[in-house]
């Protein structure tokens, strides 16, 4: 299996290489003389995806047959005995640095078949570039499974691991298996849904290049890229959230965002993502932002890849990173700054060509808006590049040599995300080129008397809960309690928090007015029913309909943080081992009820407490929060905190059960996370819109002939 | 374009700039620098600068039941436990992988009598694997480069299966087969074992020998072959 494996690895390569020097050549040729070798391009194409996707294939039913004769199922199989086993099986395919760079890598060769597949029969200058330079991407992923030993994914086993009679795993090796932490359903399907994003940034800045290389600065490359890149924005985006479930479901310390570097990588082209999506919108309906748009595109691909480099290189400490590999750090710091340097110093030399119109009249207009978007995520997105690798800088550059906390992200994230959200609030109602105020007020009456209604409301909940927990823990002298008062002085934390809800408030009453204005104008127009103008609105102005949705959803999900990254209370209670103890936080008790331990087939000790839980002498409900020790590994962490939860709306109750200490007692974790929900709800919103708008078949006219109109205006 | 409206707008790219510099400058502070244990022991550091320092736990040094829990490190290079050590106090839980010789980066503040008060810890195991090519096989030792007395010898053999102790005089017994039989030594360490070191393992062992049946070993690692 291995040596199949590897022989359908050098394919692909082959193939990739083939279709690089083919294009190259025929592009040459010009387009009748080298129509023949082109073709040969795009065949090379499909060749190198279908070997691909044979590799993959071996990977899996290797997993399903558990073929230990390749290390890497050794090395990530699961021991999982519950009903989601067979999951498990298949996400040891990605459960490792090997497996997940085949599958990015085979994902790549799938993208590029499939603009290969819509390009084949026009063939022209632009997607032949286009899908050379794709290949050339695919031929360097290629490279790092091929030379780089740790980053192969068919190495063979050796001899020493396997019981030559009975085929099952021997000496250390019988410890090995899939890290326990990674077997829950958020975990199987958050890293090929993030993956499936990073491959698909590959496109965007092919056809980027391309534009460049074919000195195209018409909207033609947008044209043929855009929905792949919106799509490949919307899973990264929906596998940030999931890595963001996982990581507060499991990791059992009551948070899903710490800025560790493998989340703030995953994030960094998402950041450029938002501006890159808008830059488009402005190239293909108005001809503008064009150097943005191949800037962004180029960026965006170089942070996919940082964010790979951070983890593989070794660079930077972090408890999820692996251990350095010179293949790995080389090739992948070359693919970054190969990728902007390659498309700035092209821009450059072709600065006129991509010259847009990009008249600015005044600061507040829809061109504005845009603007500010995309210089608020690229300096964000470069900002957290550079905190996150600022272990491997030199002392004598600003945080060079030093670990950047959570807090410094969070300093600067929560004014900054309040100053992006003011001006999302406000970008549907500027106007092209001069905004004329006095309209705007007209328009906006009803939708701030809204915004103040929902104002208050987020204010209330503000005074009856979120500041008296302010309150308590700056009286607490734990870790959590200190963090608070480090966040600066108590007027500029609450100022910061109230202002969030402000444009909160003004963000969604404002965005869900157009809708409902937008309906009712054209229900009057043409004559028909409220909720049938809503209705196509929605489902055939798709691309800006799910635009404002996943607006409303950021402004719901700005509120989620507010509460539940702002205002957490988070006790850790000593108990003693008797059941009827009880120990109380805010409102609730919580009655020790005793542990119940128990042994699975496997050989995984369970322990489970039980509590029962009182809110003012009402009873709540009861939780089970327990351990799981994994006796049957012998790498990675052995234990698995299987944290409880009371999920109400307003509120979370978040208990984890940290296991026994001295003198007979044990301790509990407990936190009350305010307004979570709408961290989750806002994201799942924000997803929905994103996929809205993306939706295939009529979509893409209707966005073309609102275009036209637009440029009529 | 608009003269004014683009001298606006860069005005205002710079305002953005310069609020987010001076928000990350005010919060310098709270960035620990990754320093070394000499570098800390040797002071020069102030109380309250924050560090990021790392280094393997000096074994015996901890009790993981105590709250806060106070340990020793030392450099991981240093195998011959001669070098400076830090003492950390660490309010928090222990990761489950804490245990003698692991190395411990650990993010806190200065204090007194150069503790370092950390509340942030990761563990990272010691290196699991070792070549086995240039060391020398168990039966063949106490002939020339692996004199006894000599340092920095590798030795390679299996675990002497039902050997393994927690007595840092006699940590297990290193065989020349798998199955416990032919030469043997008696290996001494009292550092952290991989976690897959096991009955039968094939280890490399880095060390002195002693005498002709003891081997004082620095570092033990899972052999990964020649």
């Amino acid at each position: 299996m291995a040596t199949f494996g590897l022989v359908t690895l050098w394919v692909a390569f082959g193939a990739a290489l083939v279709s690089i020097a083919t294009l190259l050549i025929g592009h040459a040729q010009g387009p009748k003389k080298g129509e023949p070798l082109t073709n040969i391009g795009y065949l090379a194409t499909f060749a190198a995806a279908g070997a691909l996707t044979i590799s993959i294939l071996i990977m899996v039913f290797a997993f399903f047959r558990e073929d230990f004769t390749l290390q890497y199922v050794v090395e990530n199989h699961s021991t999982d005995v519950s009903g989601l086993s067979w999951l498990y099986k298949l996400s040891g395919v990605w459960a490792g640095r090997e497996g997940s760079f085949l599958f990015w890598t085979w994902l790549v060769s799938v993208f590029t078949a499939y603009i290969a597949w819509k390009r084949m029969e026009i063939t022209d200058a632009l997607s032949n570039m286009g899908i050379m330079i794709s290949n050339v991407v695919l031929a360097l992923f290629s490279v790092g499974m091929l030379f780089s030993e740790s980053n192969a994914p068919f190495t063979a086993t050796r001899s020493s691991w396997i019981d030559p009679t009975t085929h099952k795993l021997i000496g250390e090796a019988a410890g090995f298996g899939m890290n326990p932490l990674l077997e829950h359903w958020a975990m199987t399907i958050h890293p090929p849904v993030l993956f499936i994003g990073y491959a698909g940034m590959t496109i965007p800045f092919a056809f980027a290049l391309a534009a460049l290389i074919v000195k195209d600065g018409s909207s033609t490359w947008i044209s043929i890229v855009d929905r792949v890149t919106v799509f490949s924005w919307l899973f990264l985006g929906a596998g940030i959230g999931l890595g963001a479930i996982w990581a507060y479901a499991v990791l059992g310390w009551g948070g899903y965002w710490g800025w560790d570097p493998v989340e703030s990588g995953s994030l960094l082209p998402w950041l450029t993502g938002v501006a890159l999506v808008h830059s488009m919108t402005v190239y293909k309906r108005r001809d503008g932002f064009k150097r943005w748009a191949i800037l962004l595109a180029s960026v965006t691909f170089s942070l996919v890849v940082l964010g790979t480099f951070i983890t593989r290189s070794g660079i930077v400490q972090s408890a999820h990173t692996f251990a350095a590999d010179p293949v790995s750090y080389d090739l992948f710091l070359s693919m970054i700054l190969g990728a902007v340097g390659i498309s700035v110093a092209l821009l450059i030399a072709r600065w006129d060509v991509f010259a847009g119109n990009d008249e600015f009249e005044a600061l507040t207009s829809k061109e504005g808006a845009y603007y500010f978007n995309n210089v608020i995520m690229l300096v964000a997105a470069l900002l957290v590049a550079y905190l996150t690798i600022s272990p491997a800088v030199p002392k004598a550059l600003p945080f060079g040599h030093t670990s950047v906390p959570p807090a410094t992200y969070d300093a600067v994230a929560r004014p900054v995300g309040v100053v992006y959200l003011a001006i999302l609030a406000f970008c549907p109602f500027l106007a092209w080129r001069r905004t004329d105020w006095a309209t705007v007020w007209k328009r906006m009456q009803i939708p701030l008397a809204a915004a103040a209604v929902i104002f208050a409301l987020l204010i209330a909940e503000w005074v009856t809960t979120l500041k008296p927990i302010y309150d308590y823990m700056i009286t607490q002298n734990t870790d959590a309690g200190r963090k608070f008062i480090a966040a600066g002085p108590a007027w500029y934390y609450h100022a910061l928090a109230i202002l969030g809800f402000l444009v909160a408030s003004v963000l969604i009453a404002n965005t869900v007015w157009l809708f409902i204005d937008g309906a009712r104008k054209r229900a009057e127009a043409r004559g028909e029913g409220f909720f049938a103008a809503l209705w196509s609105i929605l489902t055939k102005a798709r691309g800006q309909s799910g635009g404002y949705l996943a607006h409303i959803g950021m402004g719901i999900i700005m509120i989620g943080l507010v509460g539940s990254a702002m205002y957490v209370q988070d006790e850790t209670f000593m108990v003693q081992d008797k059941p009827g103890t009880t120990f109380k936080m805010a409102d609730y008790t919580f009655a020790y009820q005793g542990v119940s331990e128990s042994t699975l087939p496997n050989g995984n000790a369970v322990s489970e407490t039980h509590l029962v839980v009182t809110r003012n002498g009402k009873r709540v409900g009861t939780m089970d929060p327990g351990m799981t020790v994994y006796t049957n590994l012998s790498t990675q962490s052995k234990t698995r905190l299987d944290a409880k939860m009371i999920s109400n709306p307003l509120r979370d109750i978040f208990v984890v059960f940290q296991g026994g200490a001295n003198d007979n007692q044990i301790v509990f974790n407990v936190k009350i996370n305010p307004l979570i929900w709408f961290t989750w709800g806002g994201f799942i919103l924000l997803l929905f819109g994103t996929a809205l708008a993306v939706w295939p078949r009529r979509a893409l006219r209707e966005v073309a002939t609102s275009g036209h109109q637009a440029k009529a205006a | 374009m608009n003269k004014r409206a683009r001298m606006r707008l860069l005005g205002v790219t710079a305002i953005i700039l310069i609020v987010i510099g001076a928000i990350l400058f005010s919060t310098r502070r709270t960035a620990a620098a990754y320093e070394t244990i000499t570098q800390v022991s040797k002071g020069g550091l102030k109380v309250g600068d924050r560090v990021n320092v790392g280094g393997s736990v000096v074994p015996g040094s901890w009790n993981k039941q105590s709250n806060p829990m106070r340990f020793t490190i030392r450099e991981e290079s240093d195998s011959a436990g001669t070098g400076p050590t830090l003492k950390v106090v660490y309010s928090g839980t222990a990761p489950n992988t804490f245990g003698d010789g692991v190395v411990a980066i650990v993010t806190g503040s200065l204090a007194k009598g150069g503790v370092v008060e950390a509340n942030q810890m990761i563990t990272k195991c010691p290196s699991k694997y070792e070549s086995a090519s240039g060391a020398i096989p168990v039966a063949e030792l106490g002939a020339g480069k692996s004199m006894v007395g000599n340092s920095g010898v590798q030795t390679t053999g299996y675990v002497k299966p039902d050997s393994l102790s927690s007595n840092p005089a006699q940590r297990f017994t290193l065989s020349e087969k798998a199955d416990g039989t032919g030469k043997s030594v008696v290996v001494k360490f009292s550092g952290a074992l991989p976690d897959t070191v096991k009955d039968g393992a094939e280890v490399v062992v880095t060390g002195t020998l002693q005498s002709g049946t003891v081997f004082d070993a620095t570092a033990v690692a899972l052999s990964q072959g020649k």
